[in-house]
């Protein structure tokens, strides 16, 4: 065997994941690094030699600037309200289809379809529509003569719409509880009907318990999820009425690419990732606490 | 250790490889790298606009082409949503088109140091420069003193009215703000709350108040040294100016518009059907408006508003936009010669009509007025502008982080006091506050 030959033998393995290894290498690691070298500097894309000018103020500026402070509120608002206004809901639809009713394979695939049309565009389009002020939601309230409030344009109902344009998008989380549902043992459910436990007591000292590990999963990825919304709130409301939907996402979007502040976008963007890193983390710990796994039982 | 290398040679190579073709086409080159360069070159032209704009354009393109083989000219074009965005990071990146449209306040915003366009005293003996007046092109200059682009036409805001919907009020149009504010509660009374004889954006509030302050003091807002004129108290007094009109049902709130669908005036249907009877615009902009107004409305050119102050009338004109040439242009000759025949050849000229305003250009205004060409609205609404003795507009007044709808100071500033969430003295703090920052820049 050739020398040659011989090294492609021993590196075959490598030389397979090599293109990918030069993707992440240049469009993930580099990027990532490039931050945050930039989070620590005064960077404007369109200040020469700006992005040698160190300071710690674009990490100061999160928590004391009162606009980035303001989409830091705004964001964890959005994600507590969002994340478990959408686990709830897609856990009751899930377990309703998980009766043998008439129909039920219809109403899984109605059910699912909004979360194949995803963060799309044309979603946050129609969103706005419903919901401005000529809009369907305000004919539907003045067919019964309530004056509905002006949904888009007050602040005090802005974030809520955005939040429950991805609440109606369950779809995703229904279908994996549905598949954890169907895994509960039946007899489990026999043996508490035996012992006089009702539906709702079966639910939650069975069902529950049994899905808590998905329960868990749904949980770490709609946070995530949420932490990173940019479409609804970018398309809907443009981040207004007065910056109560603007979230970190669009506010680092506005700075990266309205001003051309990239040191600030790139400490905000790393703030939002430490936020998302301690938030899983601390979801992770806590599962010792509330989340059963069968195997580790045995 | 051989197998380390080999490996890095690969993945070395293999990153040449894939980078390659990332790469620009266009970068490093300068106007003296070819001595013959325009005679057979390929050039990329950009703009921005709408889609009367763009048809004339690509007309212009193609009657360019066919006068000059040699040259093959690309075209970009699309709305303005983005579109800053992306050319401002092509400008960047050196990867713009040779010959592209800009704003007057891109000059100070992407061109810092004569970075991203070259100085078009270069090619004076392609482009016609003595068509200008000095102090125009005095205006299009970069911070090193180059000449960054070649102003296509000047333009300025002035007022114009659905006269329908003022026949509708029994009133006539406004000509003093004594007028505009009675027709506010006549709107009210006679029309209806959802009628309101103006309706101004964040940035449109931004400028009334420029004008009531340069009428109430006499000076540009923000003079050609970059100074503001203005202290703290008299843009308090400013910003009440603009509350007042809101209180008086001249104008809808910030968000009564957004509630309308955050969209731009001449889309929202309450400005369609004659509900908001008025506009503050730039002196070009009526076909816009004239198009979209449903049918049986007439739409007239007002006059600036007598008795916004005591020293003026308070106006102010700019540059409206401006064709420049990018420093990574490989062919800049060729995109000159293409610049010189949209500006000022009659050809040119008349194809492109009055679809960026009226022209700067001596040639191109006789050109077109010998033609007929500049609409009777239009022209007025120009009169109107050049004959109210307009003050200095510094580009600084358009900075992002004043302008911008989404982060910029007018927008929260005008937004919150609409609102209520800021008082007057708040917001004319946050005003002063934002223009020192931009100026100490």
């Amino acid at each position: 065997m050739t020398k040659g030959k011989s090294f492609l033998k021993a590196n075959k393995g490598f030389l397979f994941i090599l293109p990918w290894l030069i993707g992440f290498l240049v469009f993930k690691m580099y990027p990532f690094a490039s931050s945050l070298f930039y989070s620590f500097t005064e960077y404007n894309l369109f200040e020469p030699g700006s992005e040698f000018h160190f300071t710690l103020q674009n990490y100061k500026d999160v928590f004391i600037n009162e606009n980035e402070r303001n989409a830091l509120i705004v964001t964890f608002k959005y994600a507590f309200m969002t994340v478990p206004l959408k686990l709830v809901f897609a856990l009751f639809i899930a377990y309703i289809l998980n009766f043998k009713i008439k129909g039920v394979n219809f109403f899984r695939t109605a059910y699912y379809i909004p979360s194949i049309l995803g963060g799309s565009v044309a979603i946050a389009v129609l969103w706005k529509a419903l919901f401005k002020g000529d809009g369907l939601i305000h004919s539907f309230f003045g067919v019964f003569g309530i004056d509905a409030p002006n949904f888009l344009s007050d602040k005090h109902w802005a974030l809520f719409i955005i939040c429950l344009l991805r609440v109606w998008q369950f779809g995703s989380a229904m279908v994996i509880f549905l598949a954890a549902l169907k895994g509960v043992p039946q007899d489990l459910y026999e043996a508490a009907s035996l012992d006089g436990a009702t539906k709702t007591q079966q639910f939650f000292h069975v069902t529950v318990p049994l899905i808590t590990p998905v329960i868990f999963y749904n949980l770490v990825t709609q946070l995530v999820q949420a932490f990173q919304e940019f479409n609804g709130p970018y398309i809907i409301t443009q981040g207004g009425p007065e910056g109560s939907t603007t979230l970190m996402s669009l506010l680092i979007y506005n700075n990266a690419f309205h001003t051309w502040e990239m040191g600030k976008a790139s400490a905000q963007a790393w703030v939002l990732f430490i936020i998302l890193m301690a938030l899983t983390l601390v979801a992770f710990w806590s599962q010792k606490h509330w989340v059963y796994y069968a195997d580790e039982e045995s | 250790m051989k197998k380390k290398l080999v490996a890095a040679i690969m993945a070395a190579t293999m990153a040449v490889t894939c980078l390659a073709g990332c790469g620009s086409s266009s970068s490093g080159s300068s106007s003296s790298d070819s001595k013959s360069e325009s005679d057979n070159a390929s050039i990329r032209f950009d703009w921005w606009g709408g889609d009367t704009r763009h048809e004339a354009t690509q007309k212009a393109v193609t009657d360019f082409q066919k006068a000059n083989p040699n040259i093959k000219v690309e075209v970009n074009f699309g709305a303005w949503d983005g579109w800053e965005a992306a050319r401002a990071l092509e400008y960047q990146s050196q990867t713009g088109s040779d010959l592209t449209q800009i704003n007057f306040s891109w000059i100070t915003d992407y061109d810092k140091g004569g970075s991203a366009f070259v100085d078009l005293n270069d090619y004076k003996d392609i482009i016609d420069l003595s068509q200008y007046d000095q102090s125009v092109l005095d205006m299009c200059k970069d911070s090193n003193g180059g000449l960054a682009g070649i102003p296509v036409s000047i333009t300025g805001r002035t007022f114009f009215w659905n006269k329908t919907t003022f026949d509708k009020a029994g009133i006539d149009i406004p000509k003093s703000l004594d007028d505009l504010i009675a027709a506010g509660n006549t709107f009210k009374e006679k029309l209806g709350d959802d009628y309101y004889p103006l309706s101004l954006s964040t940035y449109d509030r931004a400028l009334l108040m420029s004008f009531y302050l340069q009428a109430n003091t006499g000076e540009p807002i923000i003079d050609e040294s970059g100074k503001l004129t203005v202290t703290k108290d008299q843009l308090v007094d400013g910003v009440k100016f603009i509350q007042n009109l809101e209180d008086n049902h001249v104008m809808p709130s910030i968000a009564t518009l957004q509630e309308d669908g955050d969209v731009a005036l001449n889309e929202n249907p309450k400005f369609i059907d004659g509900h908001y009877a008025g506009v503050f615009e730039w002196d070009t902009a009526s076909p816009k408006y004239v198009s979209n107004l449903a049918e049986g409305q007439e739409f007239v050119v007002g006059t600036e508003l007598t008795g916004l102050g005591d020293k003026c009338l308070g106006v102010s004109d700019k540059v409206s936009m401006l064709f420049a040439i990018t420093k990574s242009s490989k062919s800049p000759k060729a995109a000159a010669k293409l610049l010189n025949y949209l500006v000022n050849d009659p050809e040119g000229v008349t194809t492109l009509g009055t679809e960026r305003g009226i022209p700067a250009s001596k040639a191109a205004y006789d050109t077109l007025s010998k033609a007929g060409a500049i609409s009777d609205d239009m022209s007025t609404a120009h009169a109107e502008v050049v004959d109210s003795d307009p003050l200095y507009f510094s580009p600084k007044f358009d900075d992002a982080s004043l302008k911008d709808s989404a982060t910029g100071a007018y927008q929260d500033v005008f937004e919150k006091l609409s609102s209520g969430s800021y008082s007057v003295d708040e917001a004319g703090q946050k005003l002063f506050d934002a223009y020192n920052t931009v100026l100490a820049e």
